[in-house]
């Protein structure tokens, strides 16, 4: 396998944009893309698209064949990769294989989806043998409560505090303020965030990634190309995604194994960050900064232990003493993350490979980690879908 | 207006006999993993068997964690008006299931992980008729007593 770079990244700025269709959303970031990239349309060999759920795609998921025909046609090959929120980053994983295989020399991977009002209707099948319907009708449990219950299991482990659930909101919205692109950009005090309406207990409304229109896009390329377009590329050091393991306790459907290690993890997650650390030949140490899907709150504390970043039982303690700010030892989130963006789902993956190129290259201003050398980008998806990827300079 | 009848909120997932309350699944032959609901094949990677019984859970459980909803779920699921907060548990059963339900308690303050808890059958809300729909729920242990 050879090497990839990341030759341009574009994003379209999240939020809600009732004007604009996802066709135009996608169009602003591969046009923003190709112009970071200094590469034209026509030069694209492939394109790997993440499948909208949503919006777009002719109902199909074709959402990689509506960008070829916004571009203009010119015969290339598409791939439309399904994977729930994971899908901008299967997508990437795709878009890197098509160019580490030697089969092509520049594609182009985007991800764009404009999302409903309210909470997401995880299943799209309304029928009794559908585990999700079926939560849903029987037991009444809304999205958040998954999210919740793992929080509330996690604060009588470790007696993490409402406080401190608080203090992660506080954190990205003190980001986003430094993030065009963001949704929210204005600071939360600890005390805006704890009188935020309770969804579900223990979380609260602002401690919840809304969902939001976004879209996002990357030119990958062989190192050969790359090096008539740049002396200082950023690298795809690994990528790879992964779905979950029978018994990680995780409630995925009305009931699941109760696993004899009595936890619950997200293993999918787990193995793709794993993966990636194996095939980047890199360990947790040496990651300068994460962009983790932090639907809730919950997955800052939780994920940064589940994969080797610090020990168990002492993330609460990082974010006291402010180590998992874009100064801090291990930063987490710099973007703003969801929190502040908002879930324009199938685009996620993708988000994440912009900001984690913008901080490598140093661009990314007033929130920049300082001297980042390597960053870890992860989603999460249903369907027990994960990604990671691992970009250097 | 409410009839007394009492409507199973779906079929085949429960049912009340005289020693209580049961979760209907199934139980591998082979390796002995359990499934709520039935399921027709064992899903565990490492077995082998395809063999599945018919097997029913419960009343023993031990509460995982729990979570009380303060907004009104949105369609398919029901709930009677006005909306009233109601929690969920995740319930680990003894015959190696983590389940999700909901809780039957005055004393949400008084849950804890790790509790003992019991599969009861009960009211979630009423139908368009006024009949009772009921689902599996679990309550704190010592409410028995």
């Amino acid at each position: 396998m050879r090497d990839v770079a990341v030759l341009g990244v574009g994003m379209h700025p999240w939020g809600k944009f009732p004007d604009s269709s996802i066709t135009e959303m996608c169009r602003y970031a591969v046009e923003a893309a190709l112009k970071d990239a200094g590469v034209k349309w026509p030069e694209m060999e492939a394109v790997s698209a993440g499948s909208s759920r949503f919006s777009g795609g002719k109902g199909w998921g074709l959402n990689g064949n509506d960008v070829v025909e916004d571009m203009g046609p010119t015969g290339i090959p598409v791939y439309n990769l399904s994977a729930g929120c994971a899908a901008g980053g299967n997508a990437f994983d795709i878009g890197h294989m098509l160019v580490s295989s030697g089969m092509y020399e520049m594609v182009l991977v985007v991800g764009g989806e404009k999302m409903p009002k309210g909470m997401i209707q995880l299943s799209g099948v309304d029928e009794e043998t559908d585990p999700e319907y079926l939560r849903q009708v029987a037991v009444g449990m809304p999205g958040p409560a998954f999210w919740a219950l793992l929080t509330r299991r996690r604060m009588e482990e470790h007696g993490t505090t409402e406080e401190q659930l608080a203090k992660i909101a506080v954190k990205a919205h003190q980001n986003s303020v430094h993030n065009s692109n963001a949704r929210f950009r204005q600071e939360f005090t600890q005390e805006d965030v704890l009188n935020s309406a309770l969804v579900s207990d223990p979380l609260r409304l602002y401690e919840i990634c809304p969902v939001s229109d976004g879209a996002a896009a990357a030119i990958l390329c062989s190192a050969e190309e790359a090096r008539k377009h740049t002396t200082d590329p950023i690298w795809v050091a690994a990528s790879a995604v992964a779905t979950a393991q029978f018994d990680d306790g995780i409630p995925r459907g009305l009931a699941s194994p109760a696993p004899a290690h009595g936890r619950a993890y997200h293993s999918e997650a787990l193995l793709a960050v794993e993966g990636c650390y194996e095939k980047a030949g890199v360990t947790p140490k040496d990651i300068d900064l994460v962009e983790l899907q932090d639907n809730t709150v919950y997955y800052e504390l939780a994920f940064p232990e589940e994969w080797g970043l610090c020990e168990p039982g002492e993330a609460e303690s990082l974010l006291e003493s402010g180590e998992t700010l874009p100064t801090g030892k291990l930063p987490i989130n710099p973007s703003g993350g969801f929190l502040c963006f908002g879930e324009a789902t199938t685009a996620m993956g993708m988000f994440q490979v912009c900001e984690l190129t913008w901080q490598l290259r140093g661009q990314a201003g007033k929130r920049q980690v300082p001297d980042a050398m390597v960053g870890l980008g992860q989603t999460l998806g249903l369907g027990s879908n994960a990604s990671a990827v691992i970009l250097k300079r | 207006m409410t009839t007394g009848k009492r409507v199973h909120v779906t079929e085949g997932l429960f049912e009340e006999t005289a020693d209580g309350a049961r979760l209907l699944g199934s139980k591998c032959a082979t390796c002995g993993s359990t499934y709520f609901p039935k399921s027709p094949v064992c899903h565990n990677p490492k077995c082998d068997g395809s063999a599945m019984t018919d097997a029913s859970f419960g009343p023993k459980g031990n509460l995982w964690s729990y979570s009380t909803q303060h907004y009104a779920p949105p369609l398919p699921a029901k709930f009677d008006e006005p909306y009233e907060p109601y929690t969920l548990g995740l319930v680990d059963l003894p015959e190696g299931l983590r389940v999700l339900g909901r809780m039957s308690t005055d004393d949400v303050e008084g849950l804890k992980s790790g509790m003992d808890v019991e599969l009861i059958i009960d009211r979630i809300h009423s139908d368009d008729d006024g009949n009772d729909v009921v689902s599996w729920m679990f309550r704190p242990a010592q409410a028995q007593a």
